[in-house]
């Protein structure tokens, strides 16, 4: 199955001039012809539209061109990567088919070690056994392995543009 | 799937704790006036006291850092916490007999023995922390530029420790190998292996990581690291070789190659300081620890002992800057850079043994909640302000003035232990998180 061109949707115009663009997302969504990804400009990493646009069946991945300036493809889990973002940072097959959705998603870029573990550890313990947490990090987060490994959890690293991606199972 | 192990280095704040000694040591030695430059360059008290800076300071404080760096950065274990533990115990034990064998080499032919006997064990313990942290370098190629310069500076490390070994067998039993005599002249090439190829060299490849890791500045360096790495290796490997061969050999291309190693050398340093200046200006994270305010102090000396050593030997006359030079580098740069990165590694280490188990479960301080940011700070300019007299008042030939300001180097570097003992000890933290237990320390961490 070859990749359907991308509908593109640019809304750093709105998000600048302070607008609330999710709407226009939606209806974006609404038009894709079926297995059409949408190719997303925005100012920002759109994390809570990972989560929005994850329970309606697309896997996302993003690159950062520059300051304010993100491209984030979201492709219908099954649709094969083709070219450009997805190329770049597409989620490893096994991790869709596998991993649970994420139950909470922390974001812990510009945040200097050791606080992206104490924020991971943390926020684990606040979920059910068996949840997911996803975390995007600057580095590998080496201290926090044997952590994880004492209570049981279990994570999955993938590089994602300058940073790393993290999904990790709580235990149980 | 990542790798799960146990990423604390077990040894590494014995490591800290026993090279501080050694370093507060050193200083007694110059306040006693037994050395330099009240004495001679070649008096037994300035050869004990630049020993217990170099191998008991700096190489003990540079081999406990890199037990627990190179894991993290090749996301591999040790070969062996064991083998770290083997590594201290050879070096202190050998640098003992060392300092023995110095003062005893004008007292008893015997006493003197222990020179090289003692060479011999730092060797050893040498080669086993090498191959400790060498081999899951190798093992983790291709490496990035930080891991890549530390595995050259391991390799200068040996050269140098064997080119001392050669120097105490030369000095105590001539007879032995009258070949190695003419080596003495070559004490120069000795520590400039020693203090560039391999101090300089790993500490500016560690730097090259821990620097933009806290400051979250671009780790990549592209040319301009990759210049510093290449230029300083051919250039101290070109100055070392040249010099080491002018005990043989006297001929015209080996001062020219010498020279060129020094210039390679200034370009690679000059590069280096602009890379880091870069570093500083491009972090993302705005307010910035004191640590590494404080390591400005150290690159700063870097730029200054090199800038004497260029006039010095511009002007022809080495032998009036060169031991200054030496004592910017040890005191300033490296010891500079030293202090000021223990101050963030210790409360970390400490940190992550006491607090790693439960964070998320429970109320646990922030790691800079162990230290008193400005007492560290005061202590820190105290340092710097000390050497840059210290240095002035050497270089106009003042042994007084020089012994003063060691005198408050000293101060100031006792304080920064007292600082680093408190943070170990949970001093400051606030009393409900005082009854976690003492982190590992001669205990081992959770394997």
């Amino acid at each position: 199955m070859t990749m359907t061109e991308p509908l593109t949707l640019d809304v750093r115009e709105i998000l600048r001039s302070g607008g609330e663009p999710l709407p226009k997302i939606m209806q974006a969504v609404g038009r894709l012809a079926p297995g059409q990804p949408l190719r997303l400009l925005v100012t920002f990493e759109p994390l809570p539209l990972y989560a929005v646009l994850g329970r309606k069946g697309f896997e996302h991945s993003a690159v950062r061109h520059g300051e304010g300036d993100w491209e984030v493809l979201f492709a219908p889990r099954g649709a094969e990567a083709g070219s450009g973002a997805a190329a770049v940072a597409a989620v490893p097959h096994t991790s869709s088919d596998e991993w649970p959705m994420p139950s909470a998603v922390l974001d812990n870029r510009g945040l200097s070690p050791p606080e992206p573990m104490m924020r991971i550890l943390e926020a684990l313990e606040h979920l059910a056994p068996g949840q997911v947490l996803e975390a995007l990090n600057e580095r590998e987060p080496v201290f926090l392995y044997p952590e994880l490994q004492a209570r049981g959890a279990v994570i999955h690293t993938e590089t994602v543009g300058e940073g790393v991606r993290l999904l990790i199972r709580c235990a149980g | 799937m990542a790798t799960l192990s146990n990423r604390l280095s077990r040894w590494t704040l014995l490591l800290f704790a026993c090279a501080l000694v050694n370093f507060l040591a050193a200083q007694g030695l110059i306040l006693a006036g037994m050395t330099w430059p009240a004495r001679a360059l070649s008096a037994p008290g300035t050869l004990a006291a630049v020993h217990l800076l170099v191998i008991g300071w700096l190489l003990l404080m540079m081999l406990g850092a890199l037990f627990q760096f190179v894991p993290v950065i090749t996301a591999r274990p040790l070969t062996s916490q064991r083998m770290a533990l083997w590594a201290l115990i050879g070096i202190e034990v050998g640098l003992g007999g060392m300092i023995c064998g110095f003062f005893g080499i004008t007292a008893s032919p015997v006493l003197a023995m222990a020179l090289p006997a003692g060479a011999t064990a730092v060797l050893l313990g040498v080669l086993a922390a090498s191959w400790n942290v060498g081999v899951p370098l190798v093992r983790a190629r291709p490496l990035a530029l930080p891991g890549r310069m530390v595995l050259t500076g391991l390799v200068f490390l040996v050269i140098t420790v064997m080119l001392g070994l050669s120097f105490a067998l030369a000095f105590t039993v001539p007879a032995l190998a009258p070949y190695l005599a003419g080596l003495l002249n070559a004490f120069g090439d000795h520590a400039l292996a020693g203090l560039g190829g391999w101090f300089t060299l790993t500490a500016m490849g560690v730097s090259y990581k821990l620097l933009p890791m806290f400051m979250l500045a671009p780790e990549d360096r592209g040319i301009p690291g990759d210049c510093v790495h290449i230029l300083g290796t051919l250039g101290f490997a070109l100055a070392v070789a040249a010099g080491v061969a002018q005990v043989w050999v006297s001929a015209g291309f080996l001062r020219i190659a010498q020279s060129s190693g020094y210039v390679a050398i200034t370009i690679a340093v000059a590069i280096y300081l602009w890379d880091i200046r870069r570093i500083y200006r491009t972090r993302r994270r705005t307010a910035i620890e004191v640590h590494n305010r404080a390591a400005v102090g150290a690159f700063g000396f870097l730029g200054l002992a090199a800038a004497l050593a260029i006039s010095s030997l511009g002007t022809g006359r080495p032998a009036a800057g060169a031991p200054v030079s030496v004592f910017l580098v040890v005191f300033g740069w490296l010891g500079g850079l030293g202090l000021t990165q223990l101050y963030k590694i210790i409360p970390f280490l400490t940190w992550l043994g006491r607090y790693g188990s439960a964070l998320g479960r429970a109320s646990v301080p922030r790691v800079q909640d162990l230290v008193r940011e400005r007492r560290g700070g005061q202590w820190f300019v105290l340092y710097f302000a000390a050497i840059l007299l210290g240095s002035a008042f050497a270089l106009s030939g003042s042994a007084p003035g020089f012994r003063s300001c060691i005198a408050l180097v000293a101060l100031a570097t006792a304080g920064l232990v007292t600082e680093y003992w408190r943070a170990w000890r949970g001093h400051y933290v606030q009393a409900r998180h005082a009854e976690a237990a003492i982190p590992p320390f001669l205990a081992s961490p959770r394997e």
